[in-house]
Order: structure tokens, then sequence, then C-alpha cells
């Protein structure tokens, strides 16, 4: 809250919040804040009480999250497109004694509740479903409290984070290594001057840090696309918003960059000064096409939900070095490691390790996994990259999803540049499916074709460019490979 | 089947299997509820063209097209009426 109070001392009415018509002045945000909190407080919220939030990106998701956050309650932000198992997966695991929805989620929310043994209170942001309470109500009849710094070590949030354990892991991060991500932002120059278009969710780390969190340590007005998917359907609007509100930073992920290109018509989007895509590599082609039709270069950016941010290309010329995510901003710190945890030499691929002050301690209640993933205080990211001789990081694949082939171990990575070279592949993901034997797998590359592609003269391209047991077994043609909201392939609908 | 009932059926089969939904309200929000994402999205369009014929140009991709099942419904009445 600090830096809340700061913005409110510095620019009162500056704009904190765009949504829609609705302009929000820090002023105004942060009496809504400790007016909820106060209202939260008196229904028994507390330090160290988990409260979810089931929300999309509105000006109540800012207030909420900063209200939670500042009682010293912890925040657990879920995708509220998410099915009742999976919400009710993470709410019980994080253990919440109340659940924050809007109209649409808060039927799903009420059931939720119902689940647990302890009574956990739902609170929507409007009486759509006849609640006894909401949080209209709570900001009208609270009044404000002033709310103290909190102490570093306290838990700010829970998200989660899937892979190696079947089920998602529940990652805590305090408010020490929140406000440490913050700072890290501060590399990218962000400051009052500045107007962040947000169309990537607040509930994901991304949109946390680069959307919630950083502009309101550095007094940036946060630009909010409301209702972003299909972003298909949304995308004319994130021009015109981008075009109308004088945006300077856009943060996204390459499906944003690659989908505005495409868009019939134009727009005038000259104020960006930085765009960064995360989430995923990006594209030669999107990077190009974003670049020659709006005559701005996209830059990467990684991160992670257990590390948060940790680096951008701020290089002055990003297109030849388009393809790194630059290197560890402030102290983050990356290793490249081989199998045997050896640290290997710039132009040498092996597993990105990071130490930051941002990351979290470990995963709650997995002791065995994180003597893994954490080992000598770096997290192991999984993700295979390399170094340049300056620092610049280039990810360069997954180590987890290495596919076994009789014995071989196949990158579909490696594959899927050789498939999406061929001219009539659009795109293309490979992945392992099970195979005959027990723990044998085929490579089955799904292909999204842009002509008429035989299947033989991929396979007859593939067998020229790979070793045999390389060469995709199955192939399945489709119109579009599935993606999560911020465009990562979800893999486990091509299986 | 009516256009209506043919995409009501089309979301409740393909976008929303699983769920114990057995009828959706022709006039709820499909998109704000997220019932039709990104990838929802292509296949009711796909399922456009193969059904009615109807290619759904770069221009026709609006949420006011695809708010609802009514909307889809009088977009689909609106391309076969000027095919």
């Amino acid at each position: 809250m600090e830096r809340l109070y700061a913005q409110v001392a510095e620019r009162p009415d500056a704009t904190a919040i765009v949504y829609g018509d609705e302009r929000i002045a820090w002023r105004e945000l942060v009496e809504r804040i400790e007016r909820l909190a106060h209202g939260l407080a008196d229904r028994g919220i507390g330090a160290g009480d988990a409260v979810g939030l089931v929300l999309r990106d509105d000006p109540w998701f800012v207030t909420c999250f900063h209200a939670v956050t500042a009682l010293g309650a912890i925040v657990v932000p879920v995708n509220p497109a998410f099915k009742q198992t999976e919400i009710a997966f993470s709410f019980h695991s994080a253990g919440v004694k109340g659940i924050v929805s809007d109209e649409r989620t808060a039927g799903v929310c009420e059931r939720i509740a119902a689940g647990f043994d302890a009574p956990v209170e739902v609170i929507t942001t409007t009486a759509a479903h006849g609640q006894a309470l909401t949080l209209e109500e709570l900001v009208e009849r609270s009044p404000g409290q002033h709310l103290a710094p909190r102490d570093p070590d306290e838990v700010f949030v829970y998200q989660f984070s899937s892979g190696s354990t079947g089920r998602p892991k529940r990652v805590p991060r305090t408010h020490g290594q929140i406000a440490a991500e913050a700072d890290l932002y501060g590399a990218l120059e962000i400051g009052p001057d500045d107007r962040v278009f947000s169309a990537i969710p607040f509930f994901h780390t991304w949109g946390m840090g680069a959307c919630l969190v950083a502009p309101s340590t550095w007094g940036a007005t946060v630009v909010i696309l409301e209702d972003p998917n299909p972003f298909l359907l949304k995308r004319h609007r994130a021009l015109e918003l981008i075009e109308r509100e004088r945006c300077t930073v856009f943060p996204g992920v390459p499906f944003h960059y690659q989908l505005m290109a495409e868009a019939p018509g134009s727009a005038d989007l000259s104020s960006l000064r930085l765009c960064f895509s995360a989430g995923t590599a990006l594209a030669r082609e999107t990077f190009d096409a974003f670049g020659e039709k709006f005559g701005v270069l996209v830059r990467q950016l990684y991160g992670s939900t257990e590390t948060g941010f940790m680096a951008a290309n701020l290089d002055a010329d990003p297109v030849a070095t388009f393809a790194s995510v630059g290197p560890g901003i402030g102290d983050v710190d990356f290793e490249i490691l081989d199998d045997d945890g050896t640290t290997l030499p710039a132009g040498i691929d092996g597993e990105v390790t990071v130490a930051s002050p941002a990351m979290t301690a470990g995963y709650s209640d997995l002791p065995d996994v994180n003597a893994q993933a954490f080992a000598g205080g770096r997290f192991q990211t999984g993700d295979l990259g390399q170094l340049d001789a300056e620092g610049r990081l280039t990810i360069t694949g997954r180590k987890k999803l290495l596919i076994e082939v009789g014995g071989y171990k196949v990158d579909p990575i490696e594959v899927a540049d050789v498939v999406t070279a061929h001219p009539k592949v659009g795109e293309a993901v490979v992945v392992g499916v099970p195979g005959k034997g027990p723990g044998e797998e085929l490579v089955k590359a799904v292909i999204v074709p842009n002509a008429e592609l035989e299947e033989r003269e991929l396979i007859d391209f593939c067998r020229e460019r790979l070793a045999n047991y390389k060469v995709p077994q199955v192939i399945e043609l489709r119109e579009e490979i599935p993606k999560s909201p911020l465009g990562k392939i979800l893999r486990k609908y091509l299986v | 089947m009516s256009a209506a009932a043919e995409v009501e059926q089309f979301i409740l089969e393909e976008l929303m299997a699983g769920s114990a939904v057995v009828a959706i309200d022709h006039d709820e929000d499909l998109l704000g509820t997220g019932v039709i994402d990104s990838h929802g999205l292509l296949q009711l369009v796909t399922l456009l063209r193969e059904r009615y014929g109807i290619e759904v140009s770069e221009e026709a991709l609006t949420p006011e097209n695809f708010q609802t099942i009514a909307a889809i419904d009088a977009f689909v009445q609106r391309e076969r009426g000027s095919a």
C-alpha cells in the first residue's frame, strides 16, 4: 500500500484505471481499497487468511486485489473460465476463508463454498444472485481505514503452476518477493506518463506483475480491455483502445500480436514505446508482420509463476536479437546447467536455472519436489536455453517435453521447427502419444496447414532433415492449435 | 431444426461437453461467460461454413455477431438472405 499512498500524495487526480468510459483517479481507487479492506476485516478476513478471486479483469479486481493483500490476507486469483472442479481444487489447496466472485461466477462459487467443512463466505461484486453481501455494499457502508505496511515475509499471493506432479502446484510468494518484482519492472522505466494496455489476465502471473503490480508501483495508468476473450473478436476493440488512450506499454502474448497483425484495416499505434511478448516463443513471422503493419517492434520477455518477471530484451535495436528474452534484470541471475548440474559456458544449450529476489521459496507442501526444483536455492525452470557472451538468454526448448522413442529422446521443438519450415505448414506442434510398448511413445505432429497438404510430402520433407526416429509417425491436420488464454499450447488436447 | 437450435446443440455437445447444462437461454452471453473461447469460435465458424455454406469474413468476426445464440441465428439469417 505504501506505493499506492505515494501515488495519491504525488498525483491524486491522475487516472489510475481506464475501463470503458470509466476513469478512476488514484485518490478514488485508494479510498475504495481502504473502505473495502475495512469491510472485509469486519467480515473476519485478516492476516494469513486466503481469499479466492474469481473475477474478470475490471476495477473490482484491482480494488479487491489490493484490499485483500493490504490486510495481510493472501489473494488467490484463479481463471474465471475454469470449470468448478479446477477452481475447487485451487481453493481447497489454499484453504480459502472467503471467495469474491462476480455475477457470472457466483453460482459456481456458492457450490464450491458449500463443499468446505468450515464456513466460506462468497461475496459478489453486485447483487445478481440474491447474495446477502456485495462488494458494493461493503464499500458504501464501510469507513476507510489507513492501511499499514505489511511484513515482507507475509504471504501475498497463491498462484498455481502446472507440470511434473500431474496436479497444479501451489506457489506462495511473499510481500517482499512481490515488492522485489515491482522493482525489477523499474528497469522498463515505467512511470506516471505511461499508459499500460492490459489484455492479459490479472489472475496470471504475467498480468498480475505487468498490469497490476508494476503500474501501481510506478504510477502508470492501466487501460483495461473489457472481456478480452476470444481475442479474435476483440482485436479491433484492442486497436481502438490503444489508439484512443495513446497507450505506451503493451504486455502481450504472441497470439495477440499475430491476430492484430492479421486484422483487416489498420490503427495508429505510434504511441507504443514498449511491446513485450511472453508466455511462449514469439515467431519471427509475427515479429515481422506486427512490425511492418504498425511500425512497432515486439520484444520478448521471460517470466514464470514461480519467479515472476526475470528478463526482457531491452536492446536498442531488437531486430538482430529478436529471438532473445534479454539478460536477467537487476539481481536476477541465470545459469545454464547440463544434466550433471555443471555450469555451461555461453553458446551451449542446457537447462535454465535462476536465482531471483522475486522468486518463491518453494511449492507449498511438496518437499520432495522442492528438493529438486529449487536445488541449491536456484529454480530449475525446465526450460532449455543458452546465454550469449553478453549474458542475453535465448530459450531454445523445454526439458520436460522430451518424447521417448525406442530409447532415443526426441525434442518436439526441434521436430516442430522442421515441420513448420515446410511451405504449406502454417503452424505445428509436436507431441508424444502412447506407442505400443510400455513407456514407448510415437511422435505426433499436429498441423495447421496454409495450403492443401499431403501427408506424404510432409513425411518426405522431414525425412530429408531429421533422423528417422524423429520423423512424425502420426500427422493430424487441424484448423487451430488449442491454446490457453495466454497463448500457451494446450498439449493435453493434442495427444 | 432451426439454426438457433442447431447452434445450441453444437455448443452443448462440443463447447460445453461434460457440463451438466442441458439448455441455453438464447439471450445468454456466450462470450463474457467464456462458453465461446478462441478455439470454440473457430469451431463455430467451421460449423457455419460446413452446415450453411457461410464464409465468415474478417469483418464479420465481431462480438455483436457471436454474443448470444440469438445473435448467431440473426447473423446466419442475414448471411443466407444475402447469398
